[in-house]
């Protein structure tokens, strides 16, 4: 079974065409990273696969769940959410609670969980994060890469079938980058869940994903092994990894 | 799709469809007000202790400002009825009574309200306004929580009761402002001002109902005006003025539905 | 006690940093250079905002007077005193109030958002280094928009209310338009009507000084743009109301 399907989806915000019919497929325990120029619709895909927007067309199916069906009601889409975590770009920490409230959260709103547990694995999901000694703090007083780790530990608290990953490492530096994609990569080790990463260094992700796919202009122009995608056949695709300057991306964009 | 025509036909559809959204807000929150009820103890929710501290957060933030603002317009009202009384007839033995019943029915509930549709739906509006731009919202629904049990059912439930607290200590304040300046200003005496022999329960009734009306769309309107925020801090401003002046018409048109209601009602004998 | 004495401390620096405020609009105002196209882009566009809500208002706040006062009048038979009761508390206060607070909420806040933003995103800075002084270009013009256009339409609005009130003493009240008429014409005197729009250039300066300055007084980011805002209206409001009394017990007879 797969962790996720895609088909035919299409989505506008007004008049501006953002994801043009766009299929995809995920393999339970796959890991695939989600590549393109500013604005192709990245984030928007990954919130339409939350079930957080729904899509103008097509239809979704995530762990086995079709979230597009007419009528779906939130209350519906909570269960399922559940079984997926999701770091946001911006943190998206809640500022009226701490350090450990904010990863405590998705277990506690799971009910029927004995509060000792929770604090037992919200303890070792922060040493995890390395974040053993903030439990108290508050959202305010983190610095942009503990906030990172605690939007992650949140994320993965809940030992989620499915991970998304919205720019994990933007704004942070190359040192904070490289602890990140390790602690993500770890954390996918143990828990075998399958994860769909979007982000702008694409080096960094390379090494979390198996797969790649380049999203440009609402379509997913190519998809193949992260391991060679400075060498990818698709010129467009190697001009965007390597950063070229001239080349068909270039032209396009004028 | 720039014709005046269109472009006034859109935006007929946006209000037409803001208002389908702000309905079924509504309709969920009523929803949520029965899981709350049915939910078990140890379940998910909003934290234990919050509907308190949400009644201390209106109740407490708004008490002085409601004395100050009901207390004065409480000596100008008097101050006009008694002016214009002295222009007709110098018979000011019928003041206190007709303030009262005016006061308790009508414009203790109607300006309470006003004023706390600027203090707590701004004040709504621009808390959750920010949680909407900078995705906590989303982060809720993440963890299978729904953003108007969470967020919105306790403000709702927080809201009319202190509403309801407030305007009756509003009404108190305006009247005895009242009181005090016909006195003071006009050599009414307090104990002929403050004959309530005039207040039947039906005016009484009317004015509590419009409380728990009022204290009820108030949180509904600036949550759904929260909610709606875009953008960044500039969303948050719009979204914050939005919710002041729909909540403050939301009062008024409460206000005016409710008082010809009780006038149809009671065959126009208020 | 300590809290209060923090709360104390607060409302005299804010009522202090208002009148500095209104100071330096007075003094910037002397030679009255003013930037006109800035005025006339504030004037059309608090103006053009604010009529469909002040109209609606005004028409219902006529409508509750009438609905309020009407009933009174007619127990006691004086159907002739039917535009009296409504139509005096409509021009001289509810008007007026009823007014204001909406255009505090939908023009002063949205001052207020306007220059907090401006404030937040170091716009403000951005002008002074092109020594651009701030009060005069944006706050002076919006200052005066809000005065003149507040009481254009309260203008507007008086006549809206006692269109709204003649709607219902006819619809729900059954009476007469021609004994409504009478009732308006004789019992009101130009003099009411003065009051109230006299009322109005007062609450508009008011709620200009307060929404401008916790515009550019806005601290603390994001977060800080809808506390601004909040605090704003806030002051608005008690400005409106404590003036008003001042404003009637200075103006009687």
């Amino acid at each position: 079974m797969s962790a996720l399907v895609l088909t035919h989806v299409t989505k506008r915000y007004g008049t501006r065409l953002v994801l043009d019919d766009i299929s995809l497929e995920l393999a339970r325990g796959a890991r695939l990273g989600l590549i393109g120029p500013a604005a192709s619709g990245k984030s928007v895909l990954l919130k339409l696969v939350a079930g957080l927007e729904q899509p103008d067309a097509g239809t979704i199916t995530v762990l086995g769940d079709t979230i597009t069906r007419p009528h779906v009601r939130e209350v519906d889409l909570g269960e399922l959410r559940k079984r997926i975590g999701m770091l946001f770009q911006s943190y998206a920490l809640f500022d009226f609670l701490d350090v450990a409230g904010n990863v405590a959260f998705p277990l506690e709103q799971r009910g029927g969980i004995p509060a000792a547990e929770i604090a037992e694995r919200v303890a070792a999901r922060l040493r995890a994060v390395g974040l053993a000694g903030s439990e108290r703090k508050l959202v305010g007083e983190l610095s942009g890469g503990m906030k990172k780790r605690t939007g992650i530990a949140r994320a993965t608290v809940a030992d989620a079938e499915l991970v998304l990953y919205d720019e994990p490492t933007a704004g942070l530096d190359p040192v904070t980058t490289q602890k990140i994609y390790d602690l993500l990569a770890a954390d996918q080790q143990r828990t075998g869940a399958s994860v769909l990463a979007v982000s702008s260094d694409v080096a960094a992700l390379a090494e979390l994903v198996d797969e790649i796919a380049f999203l440009y202009r609402g379509k997913i122009v190519y998809r193949g092994p992260a391991r060679s995608i400075r060498d990818a056949p698709d010129p467009l695709v190697r001009q965007f990894v390597r950063g070229e300057l001239d080349g068909p991306l270039t032209e396009a964009i004028g | 799709m720039s014709g005046p025509v269109e472009r006034v036909g859109a935006a007929a559809l946006d209000r037409l469809r803001a208002a389908r959204d702000l309905w079924r807000l509504y309709v969920s929150t009523i929803a949520g007000l029965g899981r709350a009820l049915a939910r078990r103890r140890d379940h998910a929710g909003p934290p234990r202790g919050e509907l308190g501290r949400q009644m201390f957060h209106i109740g407490n933030r708004s008490l002085g400002f409601v004395i100050v603002t009901l207390g004065f317009i409480g000596m100008v009202v008097t101050f006009e009825a008694c002016l214009q009384l002295s222009r007709v007839t110098g018979d000011y033995s019928t003041v206190g009574g007709q303030m009262i019943r005016l006061v308790i029915s009508d414009f203790g509930p109607t300006l309470t309200a006003m004023m706390l549709a600027t203090r707590v739906g701004a004040g709504i509006a621009a808390e959750l306004g920010s949680m909407k731009v900078t995705e906590q919202i989303d982060a809720l629904r993440m963890s299978g929580v729904l953003p108007v049990d969470y967020l919105i059912v306790p403000r709702f439930i927080a809201s009319v009761l202190m509403t309801v607290v407030l305007t009756v200590i509003g009404t108190l304040v305006m009247y005895g402002a009242g009181g005090l300046t016909a006195w003071r200003s006009f050599a009414v005496n307090p104990s002929l001002y403050f004959d309530i022999s005039l207040v039947r329960p039906r005016h009484v009734a009317i004015g509590v109902l419009k409380a728990v009306a009022f204290g009820a769309a108030i949180p509904i309107v600036a949550g759904f005006c929260g909610l709606r925020a875009r953008g960044s801090s500039e969303g948050v401003g719009w979204a914050t003025t939005a919710a002041v002046v729909g909540s403050s018409f939301a009062v008024i048109a409460l206000d005016f539905v409710i008082s010809a209601a009780a006038l149809w009602v009671t065959g126009g004998d208020l | 006690m300590t809290g209060l004495g923090a709360a104390a401390l607060r409302l005299c620096r804010e009522l202090g940093g208002m009148l500095v405020l209104a100071g330096s609009v007075l003094r910037a105002l002397v030679p009255p250079r003013l930037d006109r196209r800035e005025l006339a882009k504030n004037l059309h566009k608090m103006g053009n905002r604010s009529v469909p809500i002040v109209v609606l208002t005004a028409f219902f706040a006529g409508a509750l007077m009438m609905l309020q006062s009407g009933p009174f009048v007619k127990k006691l038979g004086a159907t002739s005193l039917a535009g009296w009761g409504a139509g005096y508390a409509v021009l001289r206060e509810i008007g007026p109030i009823l007014i204001a607070l909406m255009f505090s909420g939908r023009v002063g806040a949205n001052t207020t958002a306007e220059l907090a933003t401006m404030t937040v995103t170091e716009q403000l800075d951005g002008l002074r280094a092109l020594a651009i002084d701030p009060i005069r270009y944006l706050i002076v013009p919006r200052v005066l928009s809000m005065i003149a256009m507040l009481a254009v339409l309260t203008v507007i609005g008086d006549a809206v209310a006692i269109g709204g009130a003649a709607v219902v003493g006819r619809l729900m009240l059954d009476i007469e338009w021609s004994t409504l008429f009478h009732s308006f014409a004789d019992n009101l005197e130009p003099a009411d009507f003065l009051h109230g729009v006299w009322k109005s250039l007062a609450f508009g300066g008011a709620i200009a000084i307060a929404s401008c300055y916790f515009g550019v007084s806005v601290r603390g980011g994001t977060v800080g743009v809808g506390r601004a805002v909040n605090a704003a209206v806030v002051a608005s409001a008690v400005s409106i109301l404590v003036l008003d009394f001042f404003v009637t017990y200075v103006s009687a007879p």
